[in-house]
C-alpha cells in the first residue's frame, strides 16, 4: 500500500492538472514585462521608475523581472514572460549579445520587444531605444576642452588626459570611448596620449586602476568617466592628493562624465565637475513605452527600428539653460 | 525472510515508527507518516503546485509547464553528479566553476567569429582564437570535438578533485573550494571576462531544439504561431534524462553503485571488506565533473555563448538544494537520482512561483536558502528517528 | 531478603511496534543487596532497566520505590528519585575534567547578589571525597580523556554517589575493563552494598554474576523465568534458564583436528613500536588462539597480517606464497578474511540491509568490471542460504543491520566473509558483547570452519573461551610473542603468567 502512495498521488496531480488546463484563460488587461539587470546606478533607478510608473498610469499590468546579473536567470525570466502571455517586453540585458539573443527569442514568439538604453549587437531586430552615445560623449568632452584650451594658454603645457572606459561588451561603453577619442583627435595638439582604464562598470576595478594611474603620473589633469556613477570613486582618489578642487583653482582637474544623474548635477553646480553628457532617461523611457504600446495596439508582432536619443552636454557654462531639463537635476531638486 | 521481501529497509522502519506513534492521535500520525516517507518531496511538490496554481492559475497552463520543464533539464544533469558525491559523504563545490570553465573551452573550439575589441586581450588570442573564430571554426565536426572537449575538461577537473581527496585524505569541502576558485578564475582570465559568442547553430540547438512538440487549439491559420507550439521532447530533455537514467541504473544495479553506497554508509567497513575506496572516490568526482560539463553544454547552448560566468553565484544553491531536498542524505549512504529529479522539479517550481510573486532576486535566494535549511533539518530529524527506533 | 524490598515491580509490560519487549515482569530488588540480572540479548533486560531509569514508560504494571508509587516521566526524575544508571556506553564528556563531569548538572555555587559563580573550592573538596569513596586516586582536575575506560566508569559511580543514589544499575560494566580494573569494580560494588545501597548488576559474564550477586533473576523473551537467592542458580542452571534448552557446557566439543599443511605463516614480522620479531604458523584445520592483555599488540598484528597496515621487516606467506601487494583487496583475493573487533564501526554497514552486508566483500567476484550489473537474484539466494546456515535471526534480508542483536550482527559479518570462500580467518574478539547462546553458535561455526579445512586465528581477551576452543594458544605481550601452549599443556595460571610477564629483553 505504501508503495502505491506516490503513484496514486501522481495520478491525482495529473488529473488536477488536466482540469486546470481545461479552464478558460481569463480575459486580462495588457501585460508588459520589464526585464532588467539590477538597478545599481541612479540612471537605471530613474529609468526603472519612469517606465514602471508610466505603464501603471496607463492601466497596463507591469511584471518587473530583476535578472540579478545572471544571464541564465534573465533568460528564464523572459521565457516565463512569453509563456505567460505577455503582450510586450521592455528589456535591458547585461551585454549586446545577450540582448540580441533575447530579442530573437521574443520575436520568434511574436511578442513585440523594445530594448531600453543598451542596444543589442544586431541593430536590425527589435525596437532599439538608445542614446547617441558617441555624440553625447563628444559633446561632453568638447565642453571640457574649452577649459583645457584656457589652461593650455596659461601654462603652455600639454594636458594629461585619462578616460575611465566602461565594460567593452556594452556597446554604449564602446561608443562613449569613441566619442572621447574623436573629440581629443580634433584638438590633438593640446593633449598627451590618453590613459585608458577599463573599469568593466565596476567601481572597485575603477578605483584600483585610477589609483595606479594617478600614482604613475601625478600630472593627470583631464579625466573623463564613461558613467557619472564613478564620480565618488574619482573624488576618493583625487581628494587625498589635494587635487579635488573647484574650477578656477590651480589644482583643479578638468572632469567630465556621462549620464546626467543627480550626483553629477550637484558636482557641476558646486564647480568640481566641468561637464556631463546627458542621456535623457525620461525621453528614452517614453520612446520605449510609446513604441511598445503602439505595437500592441496595432497588433505588430515584430516591430523593428532604432529610436535615437540625441542627448546633450550639461556644463558649468550652460547650467542655467540646460539644468532644468536634465533629469538628474530634476531628481536632485525633488529631493530637497 | 518475510513476505514483502522487496520493500526497502527504511520504509519498514518508517512504518514501524508510524505505528509506534499510533497512540498520539491520527491526524498527527498522518502528518508524521507523510513527513517520514521516502517520497515526501513528491507529496510536497504536488501539494505546493496545486495550492500555488489556485492562486496563480497561469501556473498550470500547459505552456507554463512546458516552459518550466525546459529549466529542469540542465539543473537535473548537474545535480545528478552532486547526488553521487553527497552519497559518498562528500560535496562538490566546484561544479559551478566547471560549468563556466567548460563553457569557455567549448567556445574556444567552436566559435565561428570573434570580436578583437572584446576578446583581443585574451591570452589565447592569435593562437587559438582569431577574428575568424575558434580553433575549429567552421569546420565540420567542430561541434563534436567542442562538446567532447567540454566533457574532457569536466572529467579532468573531477579527476584532480578526486585525486587530492582520495590520495591525500583532504576534506572534499576544501579541495573543491580550491578548484572552484582556481577554475572560475581561469575561465575569466582566458576570456578576460568576455563571452565567446557566435557559436554554430548545430550546437545551440542542443540547448532548446525540439524533437516532438504539441499544439493545442484549432487549426484556423495557415501557419501556427511559434509561441503556441509547446515543446515536449527536446534535446536537453533527452540528454539530461539519458544521463540521469544511466546513473540511476549504475547506482542500483552495478557493483560500482554498491561500492558508492557502502562507502557513504561506512568507509572503514568498506575498505576492510575489500572495496577499492580510493578508486571509487576518484570515479565519483570524475562523474560529478562530467555531469557538470553536460549541464554546461546545455546552458551554453541555450545562452548562445561560451560564458565564464555560467554556474557562478547562486547556482550551487540550486544544485545542492535540489539534491538535499530530494531526500539524498547529507550523512551519506542514502540517495537516488529519481529523488533528485523530484527535488529539481520542486526547486524550479519554487523559483517560478517566486518570480510570479515579483520578489527581487535577493529575496528569492533567501527563500531558497531557507528551504535548503529546512530540508537539512528534516534529514537530521529522519536520521534521529531511525536511530531511536532501532533495537 | 532482609527487610522490605527497596524497589518492587509488579506486572510491568512494554511493547514496541507490536513486539513485546517486556511482559508481566514482577521483581523485587532487596534493600542493600546486589541483584544479578541475566538473560540473552533481546530478553528484555535493557528495556526493563530503561523503564526503571525513566527512559521509557511502561504500557502496564506499577512500580514501588521504598513503598511509594514510582513512575518516572524522564531520566531526570529517576535520577532525582535516587536511581543511578551506569550504561555500557558511559555518559561522560571526554573534553571536560573529572570534577566537571561529576557536577555537570549541578555545580555548587556561591551567590553574589543576582550573580552566582561556581564555588571551585567546594567542587574540588567534594570531588576528592567522592573519588576516594570509589578508590580513584586522581586529581579532580584531570581531563577525562586521559582516563582509561575503567577509570571513567569509576567517575560515573562517583557521580551516582553524589546524586545520593539508592539503587545503582550497572549494565555490562566489565566489557572494556582490564582484569585489575574489574577487581577494583567488584570491590567497589561490595562496598556500595556495605553502605546500604542496592545494586542491579547486568552482565553476560556469568562467572562474575555468580561471584558478585546476592540474588539472581533470569529473563527470557521478555518474561521473568525465575528469581531467587544465588544458591539456587549454579551457572549451568542459569544458562539453561536463559536459553530455554539444556546446554551443559558453554562450549561445543571440538570435532576436528589440525593437519600438517601450513596455511598462513608469519616470519619475523616487525614494525617499530608496534610488533617485534613475530613468527608463527597457522595450520590447516587449526584454531590458533592469541591471548594477551590490552595493548599487547594483537589487533595491530591482525591488521598487519591482513594488509591494512604495513610492516618493516619479515614476511607473510599464504599457502607458501608470499603475499603480493599490501592491501585488503589483495588479502581477500589470497583467501584471508578479517573479522574485526569492532563490528559496528568496521565490520558492518549499520544502515545497510542484511543482504547488502553479506554481499559486500564478494562483490568483485560477482562481476568482472565494476560497471557490470549485479545479478540481484544470485546475491539474494546466496545471502539467504548463508543466513540459514548460520541461523541468523532477522525480520527479513532487507532489515537494516542495526536492528539485529549483537550475536546476529556478528553472524552477518561471518556470512559476509564466508561468501568469499577464504581459507584463513583472522577473528579479533569475535564474541565480544554477545550473549551465551550466540557465543555457543559462533564456537560451533569456528569448529566447522576448521573442520572444513580452513585455519582460524582466534584473538581474544577471554582466556576461558580460548582454553576451550583452541588447539594452540600464543601469548603476546608488548608486541612480541612470549609464550606458546599446545592443547595438552593448557594451564590457566601459566598462560596468565606469560601474559603479565614482561617480554625478554
Amino acid at each position: 500500500m505504501k508503495r502505491m502512495m506516490p503513484w496514486s498521488c501522481g495520478g491525482l496531480a495529473l488529473a488536477g492538472l488536466a482540469v486546470l488546463a481545461a479552464m478558460p484563460a481569463e480575459a486580462a488587461g495588457k501585460k508588459v514585462c520589464y526585464a532588467f539587470q539590477d538597478l545599481s546606478t541612479g540612471f537605471w533607478g530613474a529609468g526603472h521608475a519612469a517606465i514602471v510608473d508610466t505603464l501603471k498610469k496607463n492601466g497596463v499590468e507591469v511584471v518587473e523581472l530583476n535578472g540579478g546579473k545572471d544571464a541564465n536567470r534573465q533568460l528564464e525570466q523572459v521565457k516565463d514572460c512569453i509563456a505567460q502571455g505577455a503582450d510586450g517586453i521592455i528589456l535591458t540585458a547585461d551585454d549586446g549579445d545577450s540582448e540580441t539573443m533575447l530579442v530573437a527569442l521574443a520575436q520568434e514568439a511574436d511578442v513585440p520587444i523594445a530594448t531600453f538604453n543598451r542596444p543589442p549587437s544586431d541593430l536590425s531586430k527589435g525596437i532599439i531605444v538608445v542614446a547617441d552615445n558617441e555624440s553625447v560623449a563628444r559633446q561632453a568632452v568638447e565642453a571640457m576642452i574649452v577649459q583645457a584650451e584656457a589652461k593650455f594658454k596659461k601654462t603652455g603645457k600639454k594636458l594629461h588626459p585619462l578616460i575611465l572606459v566602461g565594460d567593452l561588451a556594452d556597446p554604449n561603453a564602446v561608443k562613449r570611448r569613441e566619442g572621447f577619442m574623436n573629440a581629443l583627435k580634433s584638438h590633438a595638439d593640446l593633449f598627451e596620449t590618453p590613459v585608458e582604464i577599463n573599469t568593466k562598470w565596476n567601481s572597485q576595478v575603477a578605483l584600483a586602476g585610477l589609483e595606479a594611474a594617478v600614482t604613475a603620473d601625478p600630472n593627470i589633469d583631464f579625466i573623463f568617466t564613461s558613467s557619472d556613477f564613478l564620480f565618488p570613486t574619482i573624488q576618493g582618489v583625487l581628494e587625498p592628493r589635494g587635487k579635488w578642487k573647484k574650477s578656477g583653482d590651480d589644482n583643479h582637474v578638468i572632469l567630465g562624465g556621462l549620464d546626467g544623474d543627480d550626483g553629477a548635477c550637484k558636482l557641476i553646480r558646486e564647480g568640481y565637475v566641468d561637464s556631463t553628457g546627458v542621456q535623457d532617461v525620461y525621453l528614452e523611457a517614453k520612446l520605449a513605452l510609446d513604441s511598445i504600446q503602439d505595437a500592441i495596439a496595432k497588433g505588430e508582432a515584430r516591430p523593428n527600428g532604432v529610436k535615437l536619443d540625441p542627448g546633450f552636454a550639461l556644463s558649468q557654462a550652460n547650467y542655467a539653460e540646460k539644468g532644468p531639463t536634465t533629469w538628474g537635476c530634476m531628481v536632485l531638486d525633488a529631493k530637497k | 525472510m518475510g513476505g514483502d521481501s522487496r520493500s526497502p529497509a527504511h520504509e519498514r522502519l518508517f512504518e514501524a515508527a508510524a505505528i509506534a506513534r499510533d497512540s498520539r492521535g491520527s491526524i498527527v500520525n498522518f502528518f508524521r507518516r507523510i513527513l517520514l516517507s521516502e517520497y515526501f518531496i513528491l507529496y510536497l511538490t504536488i501539494f505546493y503546485f496545486l495550492s500555488m496554481a489556485a492562486i496563480f492559475p497561469d501556473l498550470a497552463t500547459p505552456r507554463n509547464i512546458s516552459n518550466q520543464l525546459s529549466n529542469v533539464w540542465p539543473l537535473l544533469a548537474v545535480a545528478t553528479g552532486q547526488t553521487l558525491v553527497i552519497i559518498i559523504l562528500g560535496i562538490d563545490l566546484s561544479q559551478g566553476a566547471i560549468m563556466g570553465f567548460a563553457s569557455v573551452a567549448g567556445g574556444f573550439v567552436m566559435a565561428t567569429a570573434a570580436d578583437p575589441n572584446l576578446l583581443g586581450g585574451s591570452p589565447l588570442w592569435g593562437t587559438v582564437l582569431t577574428e575568424g573564430g575558434g580553433w575549429l571554426a567552421g569546420r565540420s565536426g567542430s561541434v563534436l570535438i567542442g562538446v567532447g572537449l567540454m566533457l574532457v575538461v569536466g572529467g579532468l577537473v573531477g579527476l584532480i578533485n578526486g585525486y587530492f581527496i582520495a590520495r591525500f585524505r583532504m576534506p572534499a569541502f576544501m579541495v573543491t573550494l580550491v578548484s572552484l576558485m582556481l577554475f572560475s578564475s581561469a575561465g575569466i582570465w582566458l576570456t578576460q571576462s568576455q563571452n565567446i559568442v557566435n557559436l554554430p547553430p548545430e550546437f545551440t540547438q542542443l540547448g532548446s531544439g525540439d524533437l516532438v512538440s504539441f499544439y493545442f487549439g484549432e487549426k484556423v491559420e495557415a501557419t501556427i504561431k511559434r509561441r503556441d507550439i509547446l515543446s515536449f521532447l527536446t534535446y536537453p530533455m533527452v540528454i539530461a534524462l539519458a544521463l540521469a537514467v544511466a546513473v540511476e541504473i549504475m547506482l542500483r544495479f552495478s557493483v560500482l553503485g554498491r561500492y558508492i553506497y557502502a562507502i557513504g554508509m561506512n568507509a572503514k567497513t568498506a575498505a576492510i571488506s575489500g572495496v577499492p575506496v580510493r578508486r571509487v572516490i576518484m570515479v565519483v568526482f570524475v562523474l560529478s565533473g562530467l555531469c557538470a560539463a553536460v549541464a554546461s553544454i546545455l546552458y551554453s547552448a541555450r545562452l548562445g555563448g561560451g560564458r565564464p560566468t555560467i554556474g557562478a553565484g547562486a547556482a550551487l544553491l540550486d544544485i545542492i538544494g535540489a539534491t538535499v531536498i530530494g531526500g539524498t542524505s547529507l550523512s551519506g549512504g542514502r540517495g537516488k537520482i529519481v529523488w533528485t529529479l523530484i527535488g529539481v522539479v520542486f526547486f524550479v517550481l519554487l523559483g517560478n512561483t517566486l518570480n510570479y510573486m515579483g520578489l527581487s532576486a535577493f529575496y528569492i535566494d533567501v527563500v531558497k536558502g531557507g528551504i535548503i535549511l529546512a530540508a537539512a533539518a528534516l534529514d537530521v530529524a529522519r536520521n534521529q528517528l531511525l536511530a531511536g527506533q532501532a533495537a | 531478603m532482609s527487610g522490605p524490598a527497596i524497589l518492587t515491580l509488579a506486572a510491568i509490560a512494554k511493547a514496541f511496534a507490536g513486539i513485546h519487549a517486556v511482559r508481566d515482569v514482577s521483581l523485587a530488588v532487596g534493600r542493600g543487596r546486589i541483584l544479578g540480572l541475566v538473560g540473552e540479548n533481546g530478553a528484555g533486560k535493557s528495556t526493563l532497566m530503561n523503564i526503571i531509569g525513566g527512559v521509557v514508560r511502561p504500557d502496564g504494571g506499577t512500580m514501588l520505590l521504598d513503598g511509594a508509587p514510582y513512575a518516572p516521566a524522564s531520566p531526570g526524575e529517576a535520577s532525582r528519585a535516587g536511581i543511578a544508571f551506569i550504561h555500557q556506553e558511559l555518559n561522560l564528556f571526554s573534553n571536560l575534567t573529572i570534577a566537571e563531569n561529576i557536577f555537570l548538572n549541578d555545580f555548587p555555587q556561591r551567590r553574589f547578589g543576582p550573580f552566582s559563580l561556581i564555588d571551585r573550592a567546594a567542587v574540588a573538596r567534594q570531588a576528592r571525597a567522592l573519588l576516594s569513596e570509589v578508590s580513584l586516586d586522581l586529581p579532580p582536575e584531570t581531563p577525562l580523556d586521559r582516563l582509561s575506560p575503567g577509570e571513567r566508569q569509576l567517575v560515573e559511580v562517583a557521580r551516582a554517589l553524589r546524586l545520593d543514589a539508592r539503587i545503582i544499575i550497572f549494565d555490562e560494566p566489565t566489557t572494556s575493563l582490564t582484569a585489575r580494573e574489574t577487581e577494583r569494580l567488584f570491590a567497589l560494588v561490595a562496598r556500595l552494598r556495605e553502605a546500604g545501597k542496592s545494586v542491579i548488576y547486568i552482565s553476560h559474564i556469568l562467572t562474575d554474576v555468580a561471584a558478585l550477586a546476592d540474588d539472581i533473576a533470569v529473563l527470557r523473551d521478555g518474561a521473568l523465568i525465575e528469581a531467587g537467592a544465588k544458591a539456587q542458580f549454579p551457572i549451568a542452571r542459569m544458562i539453561t534458564l536463559m536459553v530455554g534448552r539444556p546446554i551443559d557446557q558453554l562450549y561445543p566439543p571440538r570435532k576436528s583436528a589440525p593437519q600438517a599443511a601450513v596455511l598462513l605463516e608469519a616470519i619475523s614480522l616487525g614494525a617499530t613500536g608496534i610488533i617485534r620479531d613475530v613468527s608463527f604458523a597457522l595450520h590447516r584445520g587449526e584454531v590458533l588462539g592469541i591471548f594477551g592483555l590490552m595493548g599487547a599488540g594483537r589487533t595491530e598484528l591482525a591488521r598487519i597480517l591482513f594488509g591494512l597496515d604495513s610492516h618493516e621487516t619479515g614476511e607473510i606467506r599464504v599457502e607458501g606464497r608470499r603475499l603480493p601487494a599490501r592491501s585488503a583487496r589483495a588479502s581477500i583475493r589470497s583467501g584471508i578474511a578479517f573479522i574485526t573487533e569492532n563490528r559496528r564501526e568496521e565490520g558492518l554497514l549499520m544502515n545497510g540491509t542484511v543482504a547488502e552486508n553479506i554481499a559486500l566483500a564478494a562483490l568483485p567476484r560477482l562481476a568482472i568490471t565494476p560497471a557490470e550489473l549485479i545479478e540481484q537474484g544470485r546475491i539474494r539466494s546466496a545471502a539467504g542460504a548463508l543466513a540459514e546456515a548460520l541461523n541468523i535471526k532477522t525480520a527479513s534480508l532487507d532489515a537494516p543491520a542495526k536492528s539485529l542483536s549483537g550475536g546476529n550482527q556478528q553472524k552477518v559479518v561471518l556470512a559476509k566473509w564466508l561468501l568469499c570462500r577464504p581459507s584463513v580467518f583472522i577473528m579479533d574478539e569475535p564474541t565480544r558483547g554477545i550473549d551465551v547462546g550466540a557465543k555457543y553458535e559462533i564456537y560451533s561455526i569456528i569448529d566447522r570452519l576448521a573442520g572444513a579445512g580452513g585455519g582460524v586465528l582466534f584473538i581474544s581477551s577471554e582466556l576461558e573461551e580460548l582454553l576451550a576452543v583452541c588447539d594452540r594458544i600464543l601469548v603476546m605481550s608488548r608486541g612480541e610473542i612470549v609464550g606458546e601452549f599446545a592443547r595438552a599443556g593448557f594451564d590457566r595460571g601459566r598462560v596468565l603468567a606469560a601474559a603479565f610477564r614482561e617480554a625478554a629483553a
